[in-house]
């Protein structure tokens, strides 16, 4: 190591590196180095220094004597004198043992001396032996030399000759070979010897090679018929495929005019005509997977091409599958297709199992199964709206339209019953079968049909929009043309509020919900909540907001129908011009005639309210009504200006007494509450309107006689009897405001021609 | 007068329809009202916020010879209004001039700028050009619509044009487009109708739609808010009229009235004859065409767009005005003739509202709209104010407070 170091130029890295490994391995070194400092340390340190080769005798002395007393000179004098003697005989015992070593060595070399020279003689007479039989054996070999080279001349020539001879053969053998049918051979021996004719074909062995060629186009020709032939057992087919293979003949050809054939043979199996029966598909599609076993045998590595051949017959089936339930196809035809299809792929399964065909005609059914149940949710949401509406929109005339509206809900509500309970049921067949294809599919299925089930929901609701939608611009044309058609519309609408009303029941009632029960159940494999079958949590609100909406639109477009009717009467006549009130005022009759109309229509379809009785005191008791209304009557009858200047403080204080009257309070599903509100809000726009006129005498009276006639006929229609009052009471008080001179009717003449009109509209109403 | 020092609601002592604010005022948040009385004297109240922002206070009250249907204030003069009149037959539309004498309150004269004369039918409104200085004026009656050229230097309003929008369309009033100062929208019947002023022509129109009142959004360009005969509140692109951009449900009975915030975009505010106001806020409907939409769109999802109702009135509510000074403050006027300023305060999230208060009304229980004791203590009030104005403006002594 330290050579190696020594010869490369020393660096201060390396020669510390050598630094140190020298003091680790050579001990005289390392003490050199190291007694240095303990050198000059020894001066103050021990006396243990005398162990050591860097032994100074006076130092030792010096510090002997410095440190020790008499006493203990001495005994150090006498321990070491002891010592000097040991160690004296120990060093004499020494030298002799090395002595008689060292004369046992000089004997032993002194008898080798001796053996050596007796050897020598001996190795020169082997070397001459050698070399004579080294020289006899040179001259026989050069003796035979020639001999030998002529043997393999020989045999060269024997081996061209016979290869030669079977070339020549070659064709005979051929002929033979096909002759007996024997191609494996004939091919093996053609091969054998196409490397000959690719060397020398064109030259020596033409007409050889011509005549091998013909004989082995024949053999490709039979082979070739031999893989076609369905005939022949598949084994037989596979060797001649190999045997084409190794003859160079383009097997890929082959491979693709076979695969051909067999799409063909897919393309042929015509799946969608009816006429097939199972049998025949069946048939036919038991030879298809015949046929693809033998091409899978011969060809190999062709899964994929397979594969994907079978799955296009499962997709071809699933596409025909999916015309049938476009066309409309109920569960049972649904099951059997399905059914013929998953025996179809089991069989290609067995055949090809690379093609995973039950995983692909799982999807594929996936995907059927869903169209189908969506197919037949819209199917179920056509039914609906076309009972919905046919039963709407098909023009009759007088009561029979009335009783339209009744029956369209009637027929809306059968069809949303029976229609899903249809639905379920059919769906149950789904469940209910025991095709392994559908009950993988089944718990899926169960969701899809309770998806299927909020979104049919849902879809219907948002129709319902649309519908109400088309309604409410149509409604507004109608309004403007002045047409009487309008009524069909805003029937409608009723219609849909209440069929939405309807639809919220039967979602939280027992009957859809045992239904779908019974069909999770059936399904059985997951625990569902029943309740989320239906969700009625999320199906309920939907149809509530949406009942109310509808609800609202009605009372909207009927109450705007009303508004333009009175918007009329108060525009068109100068009210400050206006001539004595001789009569009731006919928009009154225009006003009840609409009040009736609506009250027709709400009462075919709207239920009674259960709870009248109650209503009447919620919002006010009529005693406060009458005494404020006794209040005014005081009022009006001073026509002392200074008490008029006071008007608006008595209207406030009489406000003060009475409970503020909730006029536009709650809307409820009743017939009651939905002519009551449009009575009431027809009343207050009356309000509104008179508040934008100004009156004269005659005006002011005119309004007081129709209100007074009003006041005895609405009772009949609308239900809150204190609000109602309160109304005409405030429309009366807004006219008296708006009046130049607000001098009241006189109460018998007031009552007079009341009852000049009361008859009147008595006898019309039996006639109308 | 009375409302402010007392600290309680305002009154008006009689019914009255309009409110305006006033916008050239940039010191304080003022409103004018003007009163709707057949028989009495009508008043225009000018109203302005305490420094506090706590009181109303009434910094002038001036006679006005007839019931007031209609009432601007000038954009760009604090003290210039215009009213539309009416008194039984007569009618008549004005440009008024507040005089100098603050302080003293004894019903001083206005004086009058001008008078709008050469209508032929009732006039409906007055509208000013929409912002800053400018001697436009509109003026609409039932059949007509006349271009105004005022000065008011020297108090002459000529006619520049004026065109008859047909006898078929009964108009009702109109809108003053504050980003296309030639545009204008009148509503009328069944339409809204688009005019240009320049060639004095109907430029569009939106069919079929039975309009009370149209409002510009101030933010938004080509934005109509309508308030539809019957309750609903319309929202319109104008380069799209043939479906309301969104829709709002508006008031069970007649939406009177809508007013567009000057600063924030969608906030809507409408008055109805239901005793109501209602906060809207229409950008939360986003761009698409909810009305369309609704097919796929369900309808919980909607956000609803009602911010706030405020229901302690106890008439039809006509007037409404924000305040362009304090964009969260608005007046309404109730057909009684009570005024209520309204504070919607700033909200740091949306830049909306949330803390609603209302400011300037009779100290009392807060929260239950219906509350019997408080609608007492608030007519109470309310009757002994106008009995003391009684008492000094007539000799009425005898009635009894007591009752």
């Amino acid at each position: 190591m330290e050579v190696e170091e020594g010869g490369v130029p020393l660096d201060e890295k390396a020669r510390r590196m050598r630094d140190l490994l020298s003091s680790f391995y050579s001990p005289d070194h390392s003490a050199s180095a190291a007694s240095l400092p303990r050198n000059t340390s020894s001066r103050f340190a021990t006396l243990d220094t005398i162990n050591t080769t860097a032994f100074d005798a006076d130092q030792y002395m010096n510090l002997l004597v410095q440190k020790s007393n008499v006493e203990g000179l001495l005994q150090k004098h006498v321990e070491m004198a002891a010592e000097i003697k040991n160690l004296d005989t120990d060093l004499q015992m020494l030298v002799y043992e090395n002595y008689n070593k060292f004369i046992s060595a000089t004997d032993t070399i002194k008898r080798m001396k001796n053996n050596i020279v007796g050897m020598e003689t001996n190795m020169e007479q082997l070397l001459e032996k050698i070399t004579s039989v080294q020289l006899r054996s040179d001259g026989v070999n050069t003796s035979l030399f020639e001999r030998r080279e002529h043997i393999e001349k020989l045999h060269r020539t024997r081996n061209l000759l016979r290869k030669v001879q079977f070339i020549y053969d070659l064709p005979t053998r051929l002929e033979k070979c096909i002759k007996s049918e024997a191609y494996a051979e004939a091919v093996k021996l053609y091969t054998g010897a196409t490397p000959i004719f690719k060397a020398y074909g064109d030259s020596s062995f033409q007409d050889c090679k011509r005549a091998s060629e013909e004989a082995v186009t024949i053999i490709i020709k039979k082979l070739q018929g031999k893989v076609f032939s369905d005939s022949e057992s598949i084994q037989s087919r596979a060797e001649a495929v190999m045997l084409l293979k190794q003859l160079d003949f383009p097997v890929e050809n082959l491979k693709v005019k076979l695969f051909e054939k067999l799409e063909q043979f897919l393309v042929d199996l015509n799946l969608e005509s009816k006429e097939l029966t199972r049998a025949s598909i069946d048939a036919s599609i038991r030879e298809f997977a015949k046929a693809i076993r033998a091409y899978k045998v011969i060809f190999l590595h062709s899964e994929p091409q397979l594969s994907k051949l079978a799955q296009d017959l499962v997709k071809k089936h699933f596409e025909a599958t999916h015309l049938r339930i476009m066309k409309q196809v109920y569960s049972g035809d649904l099951l059997a297709m399905l059914r013929l299809i998953w025996t179809d792929v089991l069989l290609m399964d067995e055949v090809l199992p690379e093609a995973s065909l039950p995983d692909c005609a799982l999807q594929y059914a996936h995907v059927a199964v869903r169209d189908y149940i969506s197919s037949a949710f819209g199917r179920l949401l056509r039914y609906i709206s076309d009972s919905l509406m046919t039963a709407q929109f098909t023009p009759k005339e007088g009561i029979e339209e009335e009783h339209s509206l009744q029956t369209a809900l009637d027929a809306g509500k059968k069809a949303v019953t029976q229609g899903s309970t249809d639905a379920l049921l059919d769906f149950r067949q789904l469940l209910d079968q025991e095709t392994e294809l559908l009950f993988r599919l089944r718990d899926l299925t169960i969701d899809w049909v309770q998806e299927g089930f909020r979104d049919f929901f849902k879809k219907l609701d948002g129709y319902f929009l649309l519908l109400s939608g088309k309604g409410n611009t149509t409604s507004e044309d109608v309004n403007l043309t002045e047409m009487p058609g309008d009524k069909i519309a805003a029937g409608l609408v009723l219609v849909l509020a209440q069929f939405s009303i309807f639809v919220e029941q039967i979602a939280t009632l027992e009957y859809p919900r045992q239904e779908l029960a019974s069909f999770a159940s059936g399904g059985g494999v997951r625990d569902y909540g029943h309740g989320s079958v239906l969700v009625p949590a999320e199906i309920c609100p939907i149809f509530r907001t949406s009942g109310e909406t509808f609800l609202h639109l009605y009372i909207k477009m009927r109450t705007q129908k009303i508004s333009v009717l009175l918007k009329k009467r108060f525009t068109a006549p100068n009210w400050v011009k206006h001539k004595e009130p001789r009569e009731v005022h006919m928009f009154v009759d225009m006003l009840l005639q609409e009040f009736k109309e609506i009250g027709t229509e709400v009462k075919q379809l709207l239920p009674q309210s259960l709870h009248h009785k109650h209503r009447r005191t919620n919002s006010n008791g009529s005693t406060a009504s009458s005494r404020s209304s006794t209040l005014r009557d005081d009022k009006l009858s001073r026509s002392n200006i200074q008490k008029a200047r006071s008007q608006l403080l008595e209207s406030h204080l009489a406000k003060l007494f009475k409970q503020k009257m909730e006029i536009f309070t709650k809307l409820e599903h009743t017939q009651e509450s939905v002519i009551t509100t449009i009575v009431k809000l027809s009343l207050k726009s009356l309000q509104e309107l008179v508040r934008l006129q100004t009156f004269n005498r005659s005006g002011f009276q005119q309004i007081q006689l129709d209100i007074h006639f009003l006041k005895a006929t609405i009772k009949d229609i609308a239900e809150d009897e204190a609000a109602v009052d309160f109304l005409l009471d405030e429309v009366i008080v807004s006219t008296a405001e708006r009046c130049l001179d607000p001098i009241p009717l006189e109460p018998p003449v007031l009552d007079r021609l009341v009852q000049a009109k009361l008859p009147k509209t008595s006898e019309q109403n039996p006639i109308s | 007068m009375q409302g402010g020092s007392t600290g309680i609601g305002y009154g008006l002592k009689y019914q009255a329809r309009c409110i305006s604010d006033v916008k050239a005022d940039t010191d304080h948040t003022s409103f004018l009202a003007g009163t709707l009385s057949l028989k009495e004297e009508n008043e225009v109240h000018l109203l302005r916020l305490s420094s506090g922002g706590t009181e109303l206070i009434c910094e002038g009250l001036f006679s006005h010879p007839n019931e007031i249907w209609d009432l601007a204030s000038c954009p760009f003069d604090q003290r210039i209004f215009s009213t539309v009149f009416s008194s039984g037959e007569t009618y008549g539309a004005a440009v008024w001039q507040i005089p100098e004498l603050y302080g003293q309150l004894s019903s001083p004269q206005l004086e009058s700028v001008a008078s709008l004369d050469g209508h032929t039918c009732k006039i409906r409104c007055v509208l000013w050009w929409p912002t800053g200085r400018h001697d436009k004026l509109v003026s609409v009656d039932e059949q007509n619509l006349f271009l105004w050229s005022l000065d008011t230097s020297k108090k002459t309003a000529q006619v520049q044009s004026q065109e008859s929008a047909g006898m078929l369309h009964y108009l009702t009033g109109g809108a003053w487009d504050p980003h296309d100062s030639n545009s204008i929208s009148l509503t009328c019947d069944s339409s809204v109708q688009f005019w240009d002023l320049r060639t004095m022509k109907k430029t569009n129109s939106i069919e079929h739609a039975h309009v009370r009142n149209v409002d510009y959004d101030m933010k938004k360009r080509y934005t109509l808010v309508t308030a539809e005969d019957e309750s609903g509140i319309h929202i319109w692109d104008l380069r799209n009229l043939k479906f309301p951009v969104a829709d709002l449900p508006g008031h069970p009975h007649w939406t009177w009235t809508v007013k567009c915030n000057p600063v924030y975009e969608g906030l809507i505010l409408s008055a109805g004859t239901d005793s109501a106001v209602n906060l809207w806020l229409a950008s939360s409907l986003g761009r698409n065409d909810s009305a369309s939409d609704s097919l796929a769109a369900p309808p919980t999802r909607r956000i609803e767009p009602l911010l706030n109702s405020y229901n302690d009135y106890e008439d039809s509510v006509y007037g409404l005005a924000w305040s362009s000074r304090e964009p969260w403050i608005f007046a309404s006027l109730s057909y009684d003739g009570r005024c209520g300023l309204w504070r919607e305060q700033k909200m740091s999230d949306f830049g909306f509202l949330v803390h609603r208060q209302k400011i300037c009304v009779v100290e009392g229980p807060r929260g239950g709209h219906f509350n019997q004791e408080r609608r007492v203590i608030s007519c109470l009030t309310l009757f002994i104010e106008q009995w003391k104005t009684l008492r000094h403006v007539s000799a009425i002594n005898d009635l009894d407070v007591k009752a």
